[in-house]
């Protein structure tokens, strides 16, 4: 123990500055003191470890060890060499003054019952430990709405010397297993007398979620102490608990407003387990805080609905929740503006900018402080909307222009303010000018009155006046007046036209514009009238008949008029006399005075307005012109709208120039309109409403000399020429075999649109109908174009034509304004006759001639002729085995034509006939003469008899044939004919032997039926047709094979067929029949036509 | 007053201008006094449309009391509403109800209710939700007039006006009761509003012999609602 306590010494003084110049001395001492001490305590156990601390720098109070032998005894403590007294006491410690700063030698003297013994100690204050009293009182109170604790104690400063720096360490602890919250430290310092000393803080979870306690503690610096300094003891622990008596059961924080974006804790402090967490729509999971509280943490909140959001916790009886608003502290007012409208309140306008989220108790108030005055409005909590315009209304100060605005925005997250200073006098918008009243003064000037509320007594208005007018458009008057009390302000407007509606508004501000007000509504007013400006404009023309002449004028405009023209007056006088017409009313603007052209005395014409103010300076023309012989037609076209006109200077020309116009198809007296120019110009363009496209009009320019007018010009023109509406009329006069000569009319004026500049002549050959000629597209080299431009041609005649060939024709006018529509005709050329002679001789000639070269080749080789087509043929007359009989033989003329060779066949071949074919008497039977007689017979012709007989069908091809439907029809046709033949002839029965025997006669070898059957059954007339010769061919094939064979055509020709010779090789005819396909020659002309037809057109 | 096509204010205005002229309709006079009949009816008629009106009011409404209390299984205890008029009743009470105490009934917890609504129309935070609580009182205040008419008819003396029920919420009163109570007086409002439906129903059924000859009934299609 002493060695401790030595060694504590020893740290001490290490830790002195002040000590390290005795540092040895001091050694020294303490050495001997320790030596002494150990001598006398271990040989008879008496105090040891003195150990001395003060609490307060005053007092020290020291203890020490005692055996404990010597309980119960008296010690007895001197402070050698000092002024203390020596004390009696039988503790083991004692109090004394606090010694001065050196070493103090101490005895203790313990007297007891066995004996006295004495121990001394060197004391010195640095041996002495400073330890602040404990701090005992002190007061913790809690705000549970901000979660906040706040601790207050007396620092109990008049104790300790001043200027001691102070060390205060202050932990907070929470829930049951007395977790630290937070250490705080705190350095103060004393001021030599008691201090209250503050220190707060706000916990993360809400105060009434778990018991909160603190305790502090703290250490003293005193630096005129050179003792030891430790800490004081820790405070006894005082605590916050939780929720409020009445609801034991709640969820915290309650009705929190907070910055958007704060972490929060929630609690809940229920008694029953909480089975879920809720905050918004979000379930969270829950952190237990102790034994009845449990909590969720939530990070970074965001903006709550209009009605906060909701945090629920849910037990198995019953929810639990509370409501928290997040939002955003106010925005500083942005576009603070101040105005007034009449000087007596003024107006402060801002907008909130970025909304705070906060609605109803929790929404922003404002209030609206003036410096100057002090006085300041405020602003109830409206709903929010972004760019919503704010506005607290401000009564003005009498004599104060000046103000200093101040406008404060604040919410339960925090206040934000705006500044604005105005001079009130440079900030006026006024109202709207209102009662807008107009009394006329004269025709071009009135005063204009209106209300302005307000109290401008002590600056100038600065108004303006829009003044429209029908005619002359929007006029802008800017005007300052004095303001007024009064609010009643009216203005002097003149330069105004008679007789005209005006329309007023008005709008005002201060001379130091600012802004304007609004337009008041608008005043209409008509001027009163004046007398009419200038007189009429006038123009006069002569009747044809030259008896008299017609004045016209031209209305005065509005703004000449000056009011309502109720009448003219017209006089004329020369220098004889002066008459009047009697008043013209104001509808009828032309006159007719009875005047002689002839007549030299030349009158001067005057026509006089007049309205209700009085009568116009009067217009003067006078009656006669200066003749002017050479005057040509020109023509001219306009630009669009109008007609641009050039003349010459001509500075003799002293009045002005007139143009008159009028439509050229119109009667006399021609006069549309007419219009004057300077003297001096040398052009004009004429515009005039009623121009039409397409009409024709006569101008006329007069210049004017000496008030008197001469024609210089006359003018056809247009403003713009048009195709003509109409085609022209022609006819075809002439027409030949090679040409056609067309006449045509003049198209009207009307019709013609614009100047005619030609014809276009279209010609196309082709059939009537056909015509492709309207179309008339460009290039067509099958349709031909003539120009006509000499418009003056009124015929055209077309050459090279073809004869008898059909034309269209097409006839087109054009302008300048293009091509107007055609008129189109067809004719037929003439037919040409030398052609058609020449057409027909020389084919004829050709043939003769063909012929008789033909003929003399024929005959030259006429033996090689018969050799080839006719060889001889044995008689079969001059057979024996051929038995004819004669009387018929010689009876009938028609077997002569058996001489006739159409056929020839190569070879032949005697047989004879032993046979007849039974299928041939029936049919013989069936077209028994005998049954159909009459009507066979009637059809019967000679020459078929002949031909047939001739060439007779073959009857084994009938055979083969038998199912064919053709086969039997061509032997049907054969068999009438082979009836009919015998027909006139009546044999008798018994003759049949005969014809048996005759058909048995010569036949050709092909195709002849070779069995015995066949010859057997065939028939008498099938003998007797198969008597003779007969070409070797079936008839039947050519009409399958051949196109071109006879049957494909009709009987007639089939008929014919037979008898034109055939060659069996080819078992084609040689001569061809007539091709009755082939195309025939209507008339006379058509192989003509054809062939000019196909020649190539040029 | 704001009458806008397709606006519920202009249709109650038009409906209670065409009850209003039901008496001077020839047809109903035919018979002299036609009794309680169309008064109960109109009355009936009356419950229904604002029945209607109050499902579109209560949706807006806890739409804005926001989630969990617009959500559709949301069923809190009662807890702080015991204040509120209860509309449930044990059904052999209500039968041994008579029609004077159905009546009285039905108005008394009208008179209370109508105070709790003025009450929410006073702390909504939105202008358009204070818009249409203002309508919807207006409606209710028209049906606690014709149930004063159908007692009045009947020679029932109205109940006794007591004072304005103390429900203002104190400062101990916290949001989220204060949504509670809203919760629960949306949802009284409602169970009465059927119980008045069948009391009145009940009421015209057992009234239909004493006026045979006139039977008007007004047909105001929920759409046009």
């Amino acid at each position: 123990m002493e060695a401790y306590f030595y060694s504590r010494l020893l740290s001490k003084t290490g830790g002195n500055k002040r000590m390290s110049s005795s540092k040895f001395q001091w050694l020294s001492s303490i050495i001997f003191l320790y030596l002494v001490n150990q001598a006398h305590g271990q040989s008879r156990g008496v105090p040891h470890d003195l150990n001395c601390i003060t609490h307060n720098l005053k007092v020290w109070d020291c203890s020490w060890e005692a055996l404990p032998t010597i309980n119960h005894g008296t010690y007895e403590i001197c402070v050698i060499n000092s002024s203390y007294p020596c004390i009696r006491t039988e503790k083991t410690h004692f109090e004394i003054p606090a010694l001065t700063f050196a070493d103090h030698e101490i005895k203790i003297n313990s007297i007891h019952v066995s004996g006295n013994s004495v121990i001394k100690f060197i004391l010195n204050e640095r041996n002495v430990s400073l330890v602040p009293a404990t701090l005992q009182d002190f007061n913790l109170t809690a705000d549970f709405s901000t979660s906040t604790l706040y601790l207050k104690w007396n620092d109990n400063g008049s104790v300790f010397p001043s200027h001691s720096s102070v060390i205060w360490e202050i932990i907070v602890q929470y829930k049951e297993k007395m977790e630290v919250a937070t250490v705080a430290t705190l350095n103060t310092t004393l001021i030599g007398k008691d201090s209250v000393h503050h220190w707060n803080w706000t916990s993360d979870i809400p105060l009434e979620c778990t018991p909160h306690y603190v305790k502090i503690r703290y250490y003293i610096d005193e630096l005129h102490f050179f003792g030891q300094k430790e800490w004081s003891e820790w405070s006894p622990l005082r605590n916050i608990s939780g929720p409020p008596v009445k609801e034991n059961y709640e969820v915290f924080p309650r009705d929190k407003v907070v910055p958007v974006g704060s972490n929060m804790t929630f609690c809940c402090v229920v008694g029953e387990p909480v089975l879920s967490a809720q905050f918004g729509k979000e379930s969270y999971s829950f952190i237990r805080l102790d034994r009845r509280s449990v909590a969720i943490k939530i990070n970074n909140i965001t903006v709550s609905p209009s009605s906060g959001t909701n945090v629920v916790f849910t037990t198995k009886s019953n929810l639990y929740g509370t409501v928290v608003f997040a939002g955003y502290p106010p925005d500083i007012p942005r576009k603070l503006n101040c105005e007034t409208r009449d000087l007596k309140e003024i107006t402060c306008s801002w907008n909130a900018g970025r909304p705070t989220g906060f609605f109803g108790p929790r929404g922003t108030n404002y209030i609206l402080y003036e410096r100057f005055s002090g006085r300041n409005v405020t602003y109830g909590r409206a709903e929010e909307h972004m760019n919503a315009i704010h506005q607290l209304i401000f009564q003005m100060i009498t004599g104060q222009e000046i103000y200093n605005f101040t406008l404060e925005a604040n919410n339960p997250l925090g206040r934000s303010e705006a500044v604005i200073l105005v001079n009130i006098t440079q900030r006026v918008c006024p109202h709207t000018p209102s009662k807008l009243i107009a009394k006329d003064i004269n025709s071009t000037a009135i005063f204009l009155y209106w209300h302005l509320s307000g109290n401008f007594a002590n600056i100038n208005l600065l108004c303006e006046i829009e003044i429209n007018a029908t005619y002359s458009g929007q006029e802008l008057r800017n005007i300052t007046v004095r303001g007024l009390e009064t609010s009643s302000y009216h203005v002097y407007m003149d330069k105004l036209m008679p007789y005209t509606m005006y329309t007023f508004r008005v709008r005002c501000s201060s001379e130091n514009f600012w802004k304007w007000s609004k337009w008041s509504n608008e005043k209409h007013y008509l001027t009163t009238e004046g007398i009419p400006s200038k007189g009429p404009d006038i123009w006069r023309e002569w009747r044809a008949d030259g008896k008299s002449v017609i004045i016209y004028w031209k209305p005065l405009s509005l703004n000449e008029a000056n009011g309502k023209i109720l009448s003219y007056n017209v006089s004329y006088w020369s220098e004889e006399k002066t008459r009047y017409l009697s008043e013209i009313p104001d509808s009828q603007h032309k006159a007719e005075i009875k005047l002689d052209k002839n007549d030299d005395s030349d009158y001067i014409i005057s026509v006089v307005a007049k309205n209700s103010a009085g009568s116009s300076p009067p217009s003067k023309i006078t009656s006669m012109e200066i003749p002017n012989e050479d005057i040509k037609v020109e023509q001219i076209v306009g630009i669009g709208n109008g007609i641009l006109f050039h003349w010459n200077y001509d500075p003799n020309m002293t009045c002005d120039y007139v143009i008159k116009w009028c439509n050229s198809t119109r009667s006399e007296p021609c006069l549309t309109d007419w219009k004057k120019f300077p003297a001096n110009s040398t052009g004009a363009l004429v515009e005039y409403d009623n121009f039409r496209s397409g009409t024709r009009y006569n101008f006329f320019l007069y210049g004017c000399k000496n008030q008197k007018y001469q024609l210089l010009r006359s003018i056809l023109g247009y403003t713009e020429e048009l195709a003509p509406s109409v085609a022209p009329n022609f006819t075809v006069e002439d027409t030949s075999s090679d040409s056609i000569l067309v006449k045509w009319e003049d198209i009207p004026v009307e019709d013609l649109r614009g100047f005619l500049r030609g014809y276009l002549f279209y010609f196309e050959k082709g059939e009537k109908g056909t015509s492709k000629i309207q179309g008339l597209e460009s290039g067509r080299s099958d349709v031909k174009v003539k120009n006509i431009t000499d418009i003056t041609q009124k015929t055209l005649r077309i050459v090279d034509l073809q004869g008898k060939t059909g034309y269209h024709l097409l006839l087109q006018a054009y302008t300048g304004g293009g091509i107007g529509p055609g008129k189109s005709m067809y004719v037929v050329t003439k037919e040409n006759s030398e052609g058609l002679i020449i057409a027909i001789l020389i084919p004829v000639a050709v043939a003769i001639f063909v012929g008789v070269v033909t003929s003399i080749l024929c005959y030259r080789k006429r033996e090689w002729i018969k050799e080839t087509f006719y060889p001889d043929i044995p008689n079969p007359e001059n057979s024996k085995a051929l038995q004819f009989h004669k009387s018929i033989c010689e009876g009938s003329s028609t077997l002569k034509t058996l001489e006739m060779n159409p056929c020839t066949p190569n070879n032949v071949e005697v047989v004879e006939t032993r046979s007849v074919a039974p299928k041939i008497e029936e049919d013989t039977e069936i077209k028994s003469p005998v049954t159909d007689g009459p009507e066979e017979g009637s059809d019967a012709e000679p020459e078929n008899h002949v031909v047939v007989s001739y060439c007779p069908p073959i009857i084994e091809e009938e055979i083969a044939n038998a199912g064919g439907e053709e086969a039997g029809s061509s032997s049907q046709v054969i068999y009438i004919d082979i009836q009919s033949m015998y027909q006139p002839q009546a044999k008798p029965e018994e003759e049949l032997e005969n014809h048996l025997v005759g058909g048995a006669g010569y036949k050709p070898q092909m195709h002849l039926p070779v069995t015995s059957t066949i010859e057997n059954i065939i028939t008498a007339d099938d003998l007797e047709k198969t008597a003779g010769y007969r070409p070797q061919t079936n008839v039947n094939a050519w009409n399958l094979d051949s196109p071109d064979s006879p049957r494909s055509i009709d009987s007639n020709s089939e008929i014919a067929s037979f008898g034109s010779p055939c060659s069996i090789n080819s078992r084609q005819f040689l001569i061809p029949p007539k091709d009755e396909e082939s195309p025939k020659s209507s008339n006379g002309g058509w192989s003509f036509t054809n062939f000019f037809q196909n020649k190539p057109n040029d | 007053m704001d009458l806008r096509a397709g606006d519920s204010w202009g249709m109650l205005a038009c409906l209670c201008t065409v009850l209003w002229h039901l008496p001077a309709v020839p047809a109903l006079n035919r018979t002299g006094d036609p009794g309680p009949g169309p008064s109960i009816q109109k009355t009936y008629d009356l419950t229904r449309y604002l029945e209607h009106q109050l499902r579109s009011l209560a949706g807006t409404y806890l739409n804005y009391l926001g989630p969990p209390f617009n959500e559709p299984d949301f069923n809190p205890p009662r807890l702080s509403a015991e204040a509120l008029p209860s509309a449930t009743v044990n059904l052999d009470v209500w039968r041994s109800l008579n029609d004077r105490l159905r009546l009285a009934q039905n108005y008394q917890a009208y008179s209370h209710l109508l105070c709790y609504l003025r009450g929410l129309d006073r702390h909504a935070a939105t202008a358009e939700l204070r818009r249409s609580l203002g309508h919807f009182c207006t409606s209710l205040q028209g049906l606690l007039g014709s149930i004063a008419g159908v007692m009045a008819a009947l020679g029932y003396p109205l109940p006794p006006q007591g004072a304005e029920p103390a429900w203002a919420p104190g400062p101990s009163h916290s949001d989220f009761l204060q949504k509670m109570d809203d919760f629960w007086l949306l949802k009284e409002l409602q169970t009465w509003l059927w119980r008045s439906a069948k009391d009145f129903n009940r009421l015209k059924k057992k009234m239909q012999p004493s006026v045979p000859a006139v039977t008007l009934r007004l047909e105001v299609p929920a759409s046009d609602l």
